[in-house]
């Protein structure tokens, strides 16, 4: 099967261009399919870093009872560090609570409280926010221990909004891609169509499936690729947009902010599938105008 | 070079194409293959460029029988038969050159071969002038020559012309016989499937005769009608 560079090259060249109506229709379908399904991608990894940091804010609160002697404090608060999913854990004295408590509460409130009253507090940041309850059943009624509060429900509420809309990105991201392969499929195989009397001919004159074939997965290829090139265009867009508004000082969406990697990922991603499905759609589309 | 032995063939509707057909064609020959219009004279050349396949029987080209023939070298089988029919099936945006060559091409024949030969058989036909021209830009009979052209530029052992005149008013239609008569006293194995009486009763080259898919005669030096 001896198909030449320079033939499969000039061909795939000069058909790119004389059916330049059909190239330019399968190129935005390829980009506008691909745009989605690798914005969906970024979106749901930008939910998932959202996600991640969250749970890295989580913090338990553990209120010493006023007036727990030094030593006490200090070995809870060594037990505290020893635990394997808790990262640091900072005390806070009891004026330091006590003002704060002061800031945040109603005045009528507040004015009842005086720092004697106040307790003092360990507050610590888990690595796991999950075993925030693990905390509260070791330690809370212990000596010295006034209670232990953590965010159990705005965890939980937390975990399970961002656990649906990863999915949900997902599957859209899925059902994007299922939609994009059908689609551009059908744009290559109307371009074939429209060319089956030039491949009736190839056959009359004793061309091999594969010269036939390679010379409309090379076009497939460029179509992919100069598809993908624009929808990754579009990807790194939207990177741009999210770092914007996640970069802002005032923003509370700086969870959402992605790194580099990911973006070159995902573009990786939008590339290969591009080139796959241009390539082997092509490959499909041809294989009912060959010999069986 | 052709031989047909009991060859029959049934179009999935139930239409009978051809039944029990035997033949033999030698190399060399000159043959017309005519009859009405659905009397199988098109099943004949599609089953010998194995474009169908009989139901029963069997095809011999070039030494091979062609029904259990694998699927990869049916292209194979292709590039020993030169092929022309009444729609000249040229590529409408490659010039008289480049469609020639593009038989020689997608038999991966190198440049210089290509650069050799394709003037030769240009000049065969009698196109060397037009040979930048598009395929559009040719009349009818200029266009029937570049495709005999195209099927005749590898040499190959056998050439088919299923209506190669259908389309062409007579004088024009004598050209291209005179043409096919020249390739043919190369050596080539010439089949013309045709219901044009006017050249198979000039030429006198033997007939074939089919008839709602039955071998009706065979005959040395024929015409197209009997009696005549």
């Amino acid at each position: 099967m001896p198909v030449s560079v320079d033939y499969v090259a000039r061909e795939t060249a000069s058909n790119l261009w004389r059916n330049r109506l059909m190239t330019a229709a399968a190129i935005l379908t390829v980009a506008v399919s691909l745009s989605l399904v690798g914005s969906a991608f970024l979106l749901r990894q930008s939910v998932g870093n959202a996600t991640a940091r969250w749970q890295h804010g989580v913090n338990v609160l553990v209120f010493l009872q006023p007036g727990v002697s030094a030593s006490q404090q200090a070995s809870i608060s060594s037990q505290l560090g020893q635990l394997p999913y808790v990262q640091s854990c900072a005390h806070r004295s009891a004026q330091y609570d006590y003002n704060e408590a002061k800031h945040m509460l109603a005045p009528d409130v507040s004015q009842a409280l005086t720092v004697a009253t106040t307790p003092s507090s360990l507050r610590c940041v888990l690595n796991d926010p999950a075993e925030a309850q693990a905390i509260f059943t070791e330690f809370h009624g212990r000596p010295g221990v006034a209670s232990v509060n953590w965010p159990a429900q705005a965890v939980r509420t937390m975990e399970n909004f961002t656990h649906i809309a990863q999915w949900v990105a997902l599957v859209l991201a899925l059902i994007l891609l299922l939609s994009a392969a059908v689609l551009i499929l059908n744009t290559i195989r109307l371009a074939i169509f429209a060319r089956r009397r030039e491949v009736s001919v190839m056959k009359l004159v004793g061309a091999t499936n594969w010269f036939i074939r390679v010379p409309f997965m090379c076009e497939g290829l460029v179509q992919g690729l100069l598809g993908a090139l624009v929808a990754a265009l579009a990807v790194t867009g939207l990177h741009s947009v999210i770092n914007y508004f996640a970069a802002k000082p005032s923003s509370s969406l700086y969870q959402f902010s992605m790194p580099t990697s990911q973006l070159i990922v995902t573009n990786v991603w939008v590339f290969m599938i591009g080139l796959v499905v241009g390539t082997v759609g092509s490959a499909l589309a041809i294989r009912r105008f060959l010999d069986a | 070079m052709i031989r047909f032995e009991n060859v029959k063939k049934t179009y999935k509707a139930g239409t009978l194409a051809l039944q029990e057909i035997s033949v033999e064609i030698n190399k060399g020959e000159f043959v017309f293959l005519v009859g009405p219009s659905g009397s199988g004279k098109t099943t004949f050349i599609r089953l010998l460029l194995r474009e169908e396949v009989a139901d029963a029987g069997q095809i011999w080209v070039a030494g091979r029988e062609i029904g259990r023939m694998s699927h990869w070298r049916i292209p194979y089988l292709r590039r020993n038969i030169g092929c022309v029919f009444q729609d000249y099936r040229l590529l409408p945006n490659k010039s008289v050159f480049e469609n020639v060559a593009f038989a020689l091409e997608v038999i991966g024949r190198p440049k210089h071969v290509i650069g050799a030969q394709v003037p030769q058989v240009l000049d065969l036909v009698g196109l060397t002038k037009k040979r930048d021209s598009l395929p559009g830009e040719l009349s009818g009979g200029e266009q029937q020559r570049v495709a005999v052209a195209r099927a005749f530029v590898n040499r190959p052992l056998i050439l088919l012309a299923d209506e190669p005149t259908g389309n062409l008013d007579p004088a024009t239609s004598q050209g291209i016989m005179r043409l096919l008569d020249r390739i043919n006293r190369t050596g080539t194995t010439v089949v013309i499937a045709t219901h044009d009486a006017g050249i198979v009763d000039q030429m006198r080259r033997r007939v074939i005769e089919l008839d709602h898919g039955t071998l009706v005669r065979d005959q040395a030096r024929g015409v197209y009608g009997y009696g005549t």
